[in-house]
């Protein structure tokens, strides 16, 4: 186990090349749990992650590569991660921010592309579903509902085998 | 044998349970409770599938942890 | 100049506004999209809030809305207003596709086409009905169709019949229907020609460049039967290039017969830009230019189809790609100095926004981007797409962008599915980050498509995406071209921004 990774702060990271994973802290008072769990799910089809709390007020995040990885694509693999965690926290400082901003041009923009409800799309209303009133939480729940890279009917129910299969097909007959 | 370690700040209980349902047909699949984690052990025959399986099945909990964390909110 | 420089920032002088230094000067940019130029000095007395009252300098910032006390906010909220008139309409925009066959074979085909035998690849009759039946559900009052494939001319008889069933559809809605067909040409007799002709469905192609990189880059295996030996090249392998050439100049001609004014009315082609390409820019714009052909679009290569699998051969630095873009416009720059008519597609789009204020719907340069709420992808088989490259994500096995299907699923179901919201909202500048301080925000647009292939999620991270570093890029070449004030570039810009309407191809029908 090594504890340092060009780039990143001395102690920052724990790197095991053996089982082919890194680890980063990750500050909690710097970056929200939204955002972790933003930028760790991006992750998901490439890599296996793990969270965990670490001392202080900080995150650990587990993360190795599916498929073998050398030293460098450990590295690149991390770095990209430690990106993507800004890019998420960023994110969702910007849509707190700009909240009004971003819902009013979407509302916009879906109303004018689907237009009034005709008397058959009324007589067909289904008036117990909500109504569209939180963009920015549906548009975060799109990806974990459908998962990354899998049919839009890929719901997590069609997610699961396919974790399933991937493992099955390590050589045992599949159940 | 694997242990992964399940932060109950980090992961919702149902959501470690359905990933264990799911995938204990492919290793054998035990689980424990601490106060701050859920444990669970997991072994299969070969170490190439045991850390598979694992991955998976770490990766199927926080999956499902973050859907049910945004539907909550 | 330092920044620092900058003894003591106004905090009431300015309205908010974005910043860039482009060659050697600060460009400023704001929410309505106006911008400035300003030297070193002029800069200064700008962020210390003393620029004098009446001044050159006043002025041009007064007229633009970069000054608080004078701000004219009833004509931001109409320029903005008419920047984001798409919003307020569906699409407009309907691919359809109505084969996958294809008897080329191009070393990126990012639609992934099937081999001529692949009849199940066709699309029916039926599917073809009820997919004009959903397309004319649009709110948008004017509908476009495209036939995409494959080769749509190895479907033909679907390429009429969506004409045909759209036009008469139509009869009872009103809409303004316009046609348009991608083809690579070599399927194309004089028969289908004066049928396509004849229904004013607009024809546009494929050029890679010279014949050598064409036919290099788009294998042509079997021989176009329509044409004669000598056009499509002998040996074994036939010319694509030659092939795509003739049908060109046979289609002009049977404008020109017409009475159209072959300046607007001809045949426009798409330049996929591969590595290959770089170096011959100048060969390239001949070859446009030799066509007839009045618009090139110097479009980079994308991660969609084979270039995937090919990415190594046909792939290349962006930086790269840059300085073969600065090339390629410099030279047109200079043809139309000497009365050549060309004009490049990126810059065009990019310009009529900076310099016409207006935003000519591109969509896939727009803020939200058009996926479904501006265009929207039908598949052979029915199966209905956000947009042409979600569906060519489809075809390689990720389904993320499939919405509905043709006959099942309603138009407003389409619409309102939430990966259309997703969509809106992950390609709104607004709430991406960089994007949202970035200078070029007013003119630009991402593709969540792009960023969830090239990043793995639909946001993506600018900085380190491809699609951004040549928006940044072009446009850091176009406000560098306006800063010299060249009055030929000046003026050629503003030409590139002037769209005449070819209302030949406008289809509509009074109710």
């Amino acid at each position: 186990m090594s504890s340092s990774l060009e780039g990143f702060p001395e102690g920052q990271v724990q790197f095991d090349l053996e089982r082919g994973a890194a680890s980063v802290r990750v500050d909690s008072s710097v970056y929200p749990l939204e955002a972790l769990y933003g930028a760790a799910y991006v992750f998901i089809d490439r890599a296996y992650v793990l969270l965990d709390r670490a001392e202080g007020d900080a995150y650990r995040v587990w993360i190795s590569p599916k498929k073998p990885a050398a030293e460098d694509a450990l590295r690149a693999l991390l770095g990209e991660f430690a990106n993507e965690l800004l890019s998420c926290a960023w994110r969702a400082q910007i849509a707190k921010d700009s909240r009004s901003i971003i819902e009013q041009a979407t509302t916009r923009a879906l109303g004018g592309a689907r237009g009034a409800p005709s008397l058959d799309d009324l007589e067909s209303f289904d008036f117990s579903d909500e109504s569209f009133e939180d963009p920015l939480g549906i548009a975060m729940s799109w990806e974990e509902k459908y998962g990354k890279k899998k049919g839009a009917e890929g719901s997590e129910a069609k997610a699961a085998p396919a974790g399933a299969e991937a493992a099955a097909a390590e050589g045992e007959p599949t159940p | 044998m694997t242990e992964l370690r399940f932060h109950r700040d980090l992961y919702d209980g149902q959501a470690v349970d359905e990933a264990i349902k799911t995938f204990d047909r492919y290793a054998t699949i035990e689980r424990a409770e601490e106060d701050t984690h859920w444990v669970v052990r997991l072994s299969a025959d070969a170490p190439s599938r045991e850390r598979r399986v694992a991955g998976e099945l770490a990766n199927f909990a926080l999956g499902l942890t973050i859907r049910r964390s945004k539907s909550a909110t | 100049m330092n920044l620092l420089q900058i003894k003591k920032p106004s905090t009431t002088f300015a309205m908010p506004f974005r910043h860039r230094v482009v060659a050697g000067k600060h460009l400023l940019t704001n929410t309505e999209g106006a911008f400035v130029l300003l030297d070193d000095a002029e800069f200064r007395l700008f962020a210390e809030g003393t620029v004098e009252r009446g001044s050159t300098l006043w002025t041009r910032l007064v007229e633009r809305n970069f000054v608080r006390a004078e701000v004219d906010l009833r004509a931001i909220e109409e320029r903005i207003r008419t920047r984001k008139r798409f919003l307020d309409y569906g699409p407009n925009l309907h691919i359809a596709v109505v084969t996958l066959r294809c008897n080329e074979t191009c070393v990126y085909c990012h639609a992934s086409r099937a081999n001529m035998d692949a009849t199940y690849t066709d699309m029916t009759k039926e599917t073809a009905e009820k997919t004009v039946d959903l397309i004319l559900k649009s709110t948008n009052p004017s509908v476009t169709i495209e036939f995409q494939g494959g080769e749509p001319l190895a479907n033909f008889p679907i390429v009429q019949h969506i004409t045909e069933y759209a036009l008469k559809q139509n009869e009872k809605i009103g809409k303004t229907l316009e046609f348009t067909m991608v083809s690579n040409l070599s399927l194309m007799t004089d028969e289908k020609l004066a049928w396509l002709v004849a229904n004013k469905v607009q024809i546009c192609t494929s050029i890679d460049g010279p014949q050598h990189l064409h036919d290099k880059q788009r294998k042509l295996p079997t021989k176009a039967a329509a044409l004669p030996l000598a056009l499509t090249g002998e040996g074994a392998s036939p010319s694509a290039h030659l092939a795509a050439r003739h049908w060109i100049g046979r289609i002009n001609d049977e404008y020109g017969k017409m009475g159209l004014d072959t300046s607007l009315y001809h045949v426009e082609a798409l330049l996929t830009t591969t590595r290959d390409t770089l170096p011959l820019w100048k060969d390239v714009v001949d070859t446009y230019v030799s066509l007839g052909c009045k618009a090139l679009f110097l479009r980079p290569v994308d991660p969609f189809g084979f270039a995937d699998r090919s990415g190594g051969r046909v792939e290349y630095p962006r930086k790269e790609y840059l300085e073969f873009y600065r090339s390629a416009v410099d030279y047109m720059l200079e043809l139309n100095r000497q009365g050549v008519q060309i004009l490049e597609r990126f810059a065009a789009i990019f310009l009529t926004k900076i310099l016409g204020g207006e935003d000519p719907n591109f969509l896939d340069i727009r803020n939200p981007c058009g996926a479904a709420i501006g265009q929207v992808a039908y598949n052979y088989d029915g199966k209905i797409f956000t947009c042409d490259e979600g569906r060519m994500l489809h075809e390689m096995g990720d389904d993320t962008f499939l919405i509905g299907e043709v006959g099942k699923t309603a138009y407003r179901d389409l619409m309102g599915h939430e990966t259309v919201r997703a969509l809106a909202l992950a390609s709104n500048l607004d709430a991406q980050p960089d994007c949202v301080n970035c200078t070029y925000q007013p003119y630009c647009g991402v593709c969540p498509v792009h960023n969830h292939k090239s990043q793995g999620s639909i946001f993506g991270r600018m900085r380190e995406s491809t699609l951004c570093a040549v928006h940044k890029g072009i446009q850091d070449y176009l406000f560098e071209k306006i800063a010299s004030g060249d009055p030929h570039v000046l003026e050629t810009f503003k030409r590139w921004t002037t769209v005449r309407d070819r209302t030949h191809f406008l289809q509509t029908c009074a109710l």
